[in-house]
């Protein structure tokens, strides 16, 4: 089963994300912050990232150069944001996102996406 | 409730609360740019948590505070009371909604035009960052400006059956409105379709499209900006309008039309037949009441007129209103004026329409998160039935769905190459580089796995290494262009960036397809990224329990207790009836065990209950804010040992009492400035709100340096008010006086303000606060302040009770009010003043039968020696001596506090469950005996 | 694709969606003597209707739709 780890600091969100993908059999672990996201990826590195913008300690873009910084088999990580002006997707693409998209992300779209990402069939 | 929307009004709570403090404390620190920072971000989390749910109302008003703390983070806005004040309104505002959403009032649609108003003062606050010092007169003047700018609507350029129409249903009883609808420009990247939206709008009886702006050079059009303002004119009621429109409510207008506002006839007002007579003729048959020959002669005139003339309009209104309302003489005789002077008649003058008033003008570019959604909730909407299976419940407050397109996953997977396309094309060279190459390889390779053209993998990992290998994505972006040619992917790298479908969340379970059965296998991956199973169960280390767990787990632990009282009994048997002594030892050494473990468990639980009495202090810095600047006095807050933990029960109980103090204090105690300053004090005042743990009790302490109690003052008020007579006033010491404050029906302020007033003294707060077993002191000194002391034990879970029987029935009575536990003969008991006593070592103790105090028709019952059982009772300084029939064990319980109907029953403090399944009354002696 | 580009002519059909919008405005962009034939139109996206008002094209048959063809007549004919 591939893990996907969601990166937020909403509680909600987090829960949100989670049962989408795990209703679609995908193993699903939380952090709360960049910092907790890095402990968890350095304990075991995932197949895939959803990413927040704005969070405490270690926010989105921080997590993200940190993880394409780190000597890993490199995942795809989604940018999961509010915000909706391109230059902050540009913002997100240069840490080392793959895609960009703007919550809230409807769950069909979000599980298309994370299965092309994750090479999986789209049923 | 699902539980993604528990979590939310959970998360919502704590956010709520977190913004409160943040904003207190940046009342002290208006420039602590940290402060700011976790302000912004504890906003933009709940706006981006209440977007999952259908909450526009919640999520405009969040939005728009984003917007201004992002504004002031960013220094454009400074910070200001007043912003702090509209801020703390609009979480007001949001706590409500959640309130009643959890509440199951799901509909929070009514407060679409509070929400705007909040908005608009948010935005007010953004745009211009001179405050205003209230927000109504800038508002009313929009409002009024818009009124003017709307002096008749433009109702001319409707067609005339389209206005004729309207004003048939308006005849009918509907109500008209005219709509202005001018989307924000932003919005079709919110995933609406303005056009769409009002297409839905109900009773819609005319509609007009126009440019915001004239166009510019096609070649410079931005075709996703929108700029197009809609009118409309609609019969539908103002409700269903506002329903329609919930989302976008802050870029509509509504006005109310008369439906003389649409008797507007047009034309050519040169020639037509010469019937000159035909004013004077309609006028006399007006006035005779003819309508049928007005009618008459209205046709045969329009007959003669060519339809195109300025006349023929006028006969056709004339013969409508003469069919629709002949009643009206007023306006057939306007229009037979008209008719005459061939100029339009001027309603307004005549009274008859009453300048509208336009609603919802706020001009504010706001968010409005997707309005497609109420479209899809529409039956009326083409081509879309047939998604109906894919579109979930709409419980919950959860958006619907629109279906999904068979194209969708192709269209992804573009918008997905073309992002990486774009990463790769980069021209940075960060440190992290390698990195951002591999993981765009990634994404590419799970696309080609996805697409089934897996035989591509060897040539893109050997893209990859030679563009790792350069430190460029050049190798890796030629791959791509033989892979993915540009043609025809033009703008998919724009529009990964948007969110061209709206994003909609639905209910998981309901929805979700299958899991993908067809997930290739890739036997390298469960080795190459070497993860544990047991790195899964990493979890987090709190937890929140639902109350009604840990409720049953104290009832539990209680009956355990219970049951394990009845081992030394069980020995006691197992010695003196079965006569094997060494069992009844090792029953009792058994029973040395179990009541540790008992004991420890109860501990436990009692741990789980505690709670920090920040709990309830954390709404005091605002309360003291609010009430303080009400009374325009200048107070500042000091809170000590918020960590300070007790039972819950405790800290729920302390609330209310505390609340009453500390308005006392802002009330009576603490003076305005003016005051203050002149008896030589600081001009602020200072209120101290401190809790400390002492032994097995919590100690609160409330005191301020405000002007004290004139024990002279409470002495006079209390002897006029009949508390004390002549003699008590003379010899009372001052404490003693200042005492009087907790006596019933005391109250010492001058006028009652509507704060702490109401006749509500400070018995309520010592009755409060005995209920839990504690007690309340206050000591003042007259000029320098007050203090008071609260003590409260630190649980109320278990209580030792003694056990009587009387009547027959068993009744607990509290251990901390027994004294003590005698026989007395009865002819050692004395009737003085009809009253029972009896002289126990020297002191004569009034009787009382539990009987007559509980209303049981029964007599004391005595035992074999003619002696009563009497349970001597403390109350207050004084003992009494209560008549029971006999006396049973002690024992531990777990009080529960009476609740319903019996809530009102004062002799009862609680029941408690015990062992066998009974329940035992636990008897209020204060209450009973007062 | 819902709007099927001929030489000189736009087909629009069906639900029109907000991405057709860019594409349609391209190709109206090149050629300013362009038709358009809404005849199998049910609704289109107001990205779409704001170019097409924009570039004011000669609309060579309406929306069989009566009143997505009331819209469009007051908006286009100005």
């Amino acid at each position: 089963m591939k893990r996907i780890l969601i990166v937020d600091d909403a509680a909600t969100v987090r829960l949100y994300h989670r049962e989408i993908l795990e209703a679609a059999n995908f193993t699903v672990e939380e952090a709360m912050n960049g910092i907790e996201g890095l402990e968890k990826t350095l304990r075991s590195p995932f197949d895939l990232y959803l990413v927040d913008i704005n969070m405490p300690k270690l926010d989105g873009y921080g997590f993200l150069r940190e993880l394409r910084g780190l000597d890993l088999p490199q995942a795809p990580a989604i940018m999961i944001s509010t915000e909706a002006e391109a230059s902050d997707a540009r913002l997100a693409y240069a840490a080392g996102a793959n895609l960009y998209l703007i919550k809230p992300v409807r769950p069909n779209q979000l599980l298309i996406q994370v299965r092309l990402l994750l090479g999986e069939v789209c049923p | 409730m699902n539980s993604l929307l528990e979590q939310f009004l959970s998360e919502a709570r704590d956010v709520l609360q977190g913004i409160g403090d943040k904003l207190m404390q940046l009342e002290n620190a208006p420039d602590d740019a940290g402060l700011m920072t976790e302000l912004f971000r504890l906003v933009h989390t709940l706006k981006g948590n209440s977007g999952l749910f259908d909450f526009p109302e919640m999520t405009r008003v969040l939005h728009a505070g984003e917007d201004l703390m992002d504004a002031v983070r960013n220094g454009r806005v400074a910070y200001s009371r007043i912003l702090a004040d509209r801020l703390l309104e609009a979480m007001d505002f949001v706590g409500l909604l959640c309130e009643e959403i959890e509440a199951g009032q799901g509909e929070t649609a009514r407060h679409a035009a509070a929400s705007v108003h909040l908005v608009k003062g948010l935005r007010e606050l953004i745009a211009s960052d001179e405050p205003a010092e209230s927000s109504p007169p800038a508002a009313a003047a929009s409002v009024a400006e818009l009124a003017e700018d709307f002096p008749d609507l433009a109702l001319d350029r409707l067609p005339e059956a389209a206005r004729m129409d309207a004003y048939r249903r308006a005849c009918a009883g509907a109500s008209l409105h005219w709509l202005v609808y001018r989307p924000s420009e932003q919005c079709f990247y919110q995933g609406d379709d303005p056009f769409f939206q009002v297409r839905q709008t109900p009773d819609l009886l005319w509609g007009g499209i126009e440019a915001r702006d004239p166009w510019p050079p096609l070649a410079e059009l931005d075709a996703y900006c929108c700029l197009l303002d809609f009118c409309l004119l609609t019969a539908a009621p103002r409700a269903a309008l506002e329903e329609q429109y919930r989302y976008v409510a802050d870029q509509v207008t509504f006005t109310p039309v008369s439906r003389f506002a649409l008797v507007l006839p047009q034309g050519d007002t040169n020639g037509g037949p010469v019937y000159d007579d035909f004013a004077t003729d309609a006028r006399n048959l007006l006035a005779a009441g003819d309508l049928a020959g007005l009618a008459r002669n209205a046709g045969t005139m329009l007959e003669l007129s060519s339809p195109d003339l300025w006349i023929a309009s006028a006969l056709r209104w004339l013969r409508l209103v003469l069919e629709s309302e002949p009643d009206n003489r007023a306006v057939l005789g306007a229009l037979v004026e008209s008719l005459n002077s061939l100029t339009t008649p001027d309603w307004r003058a005549a009274g008859w329409v009453e300048r509208g008033e336009t609603h919802h003008a706020d001009a504010a570019i706001a968010h409005s998160p997707s309005q497609v959604a109420t479209a899809s909730s529409k039956p009326a909407q083409p081509d879309q039935a047939s998604a109906a299976a894919d579109q979930p419940s709409a419980d919950d407050g959860f958006r619907s769905a629109l279906p999904i397109l068979p194209s969708d996953a192709a269209a992804a997977l573009t918008a997905i190459v073309a992002t990486q396309r774009e990463i790769l094309a980069l021209s940075d060279q960060p440190v992290w580089l390698s990195g951002r190459i591999s993981a765009a390889a990634a994404a590419l390779s799970g696309c080609l796995r996805a697409a089934g053209a897996a035989d591509a993998l060897p040539e893109l990992d050997a893209a990859v290494a030679r563009a790792l290998a350069e430190e460029r994505g050049d190798a890796l972006l030629a791959w791509l262009d033989d892979w993915f040619p540009l043609d025809g992917l033009a703008d998919a790298g724009l529009k990964a960036n948007i969110p061209v479908q709206p994003a909609m969340p639905v209910t998981p379970t309901d929805t979700q397809p299958a899991p993908a059965p067809a997930t290739q296998p890739e036997p390298d991956s469960e080795l190459k990224f070497g993860r544990r199973a047991e790195d899964a169960i990493a979890g987090p280390k709190s937890l929140k329990v639902d109350q009604a767990k840990i409720d049953r787990l104290m009832n539990l632990i209680g009956e355990m207790v219970v049951a394990k009282n009845a081992l030394p009994y069980l020995a006691g048997r197992a010695e003196a009836v079965f006569g094997v002594r060494e069992l009844s030892r090792d029953i009792k050494g058994h029973y040395a065990v179990i009541n540790r473990i008992a004991e420890e468990m109860q501990d436990a639980i009692m741990q789980v209950r505690m709670m920090p009495v920040s709990f309830v202090f954390q709404r005091f810095p605002r309360l003291v804010r609010d009430i303080s600047r009400k009374l325009g006095k200048e107070v500042n807050l000091v809170l000590e040992g918020e960590d300070t933990e007790a039972d819950k029960n405790i800290i729920e109980a302390l609330a209310d009492p505390l609340m009453h103090i500390v308005r006392n204090s802002l009330d009576h105690g603490i003076e305005s400035p003016e005051v203050r300053r002149a008896a030589g004090k600081p001009a602020t005042g200072t209120l101290t709100i401190s809790a400390a743990q002492e032994s097995d009790r919590v100690l609160i302490e409330i005191r301020d340096d405000g002007k004290g109690i004139d024990p002279g003052v409470i002495k006079r008020k209390a002897y006029a008010k009949g508390l004390i007579d002549e003699t008590l006033l003379e010899r009372i010491s001052d404490q003693e006086a200042v005492n009087l404050v907790f006596a019933a029906g005391f109250s010492t302020a001058e006028q009652v303000s509507d704060l702490s007033g109401r006749g509500v003294g400070m018995d309520v707060v010592r009755n409060a606060v005995e209920k839990v077993n504690g007690t309340v002191s206050l000591t003042s000194e007259c000029g320098r302040g007050t203090r008071l002391r609260l003590s409260l034990p630190l649980s109320m879970a278990v209580t030792n009770v003694m056990i009587v029987v009387s009547d027959g029935q068993r009744f607990g009575v509290p251990m901390d009010s027994v004294v003590e536990t005698v026989r007395v003969r009865r002819a050692a008991i004395r009737t003085i003043k009809r009253s029972l006593t009896t002289v126990l070592r020297g002191r004569i103790v009034p009787l009382k039968s539990i009987n007559d105090l509980l209303g049981l028709d029964a007599a004391p019952q005595v035992n074999g020696d003619d002696e009563l059982a009497v349970l001597v009772v403390r109350l207050g300084d004084e003992s009494v001596g209560l008549l029971v029939d006999d006396f049973r064990e002690t024992q531990d319980i777990i009080l529960k506090p009476m609740t319903g109907v019996l809530g009102g029953l004062s002799a009862y403090a609680g029941s408690a469950l015990m062992g066998d399944g009974s329940v035992l009354m636990v008897l209020n002696v204060k209450e009973m005996l007062s | 694709m819902t709007i099927e580009f001929k030489r000189n002519l736009a087909v629009l059909r069906d639900m029109v969606t907000v991405e057709e919008a860019e594409g349609l405005l391209e190709w109206l962009q090149k050629k300013p003597t362009a038709k358009v034939d809404l005849g199998a139109c049910v609704h289109l996206h107001a990205a779409n209707l704001q170019v097409l008002m924009a570039a004011k094209p000669v609309i060579q048959v309406w929306p069989a739709d009566a009143a997505l063809r009331l819209w469009l007549e007051s908006a286009l004919t100005i």
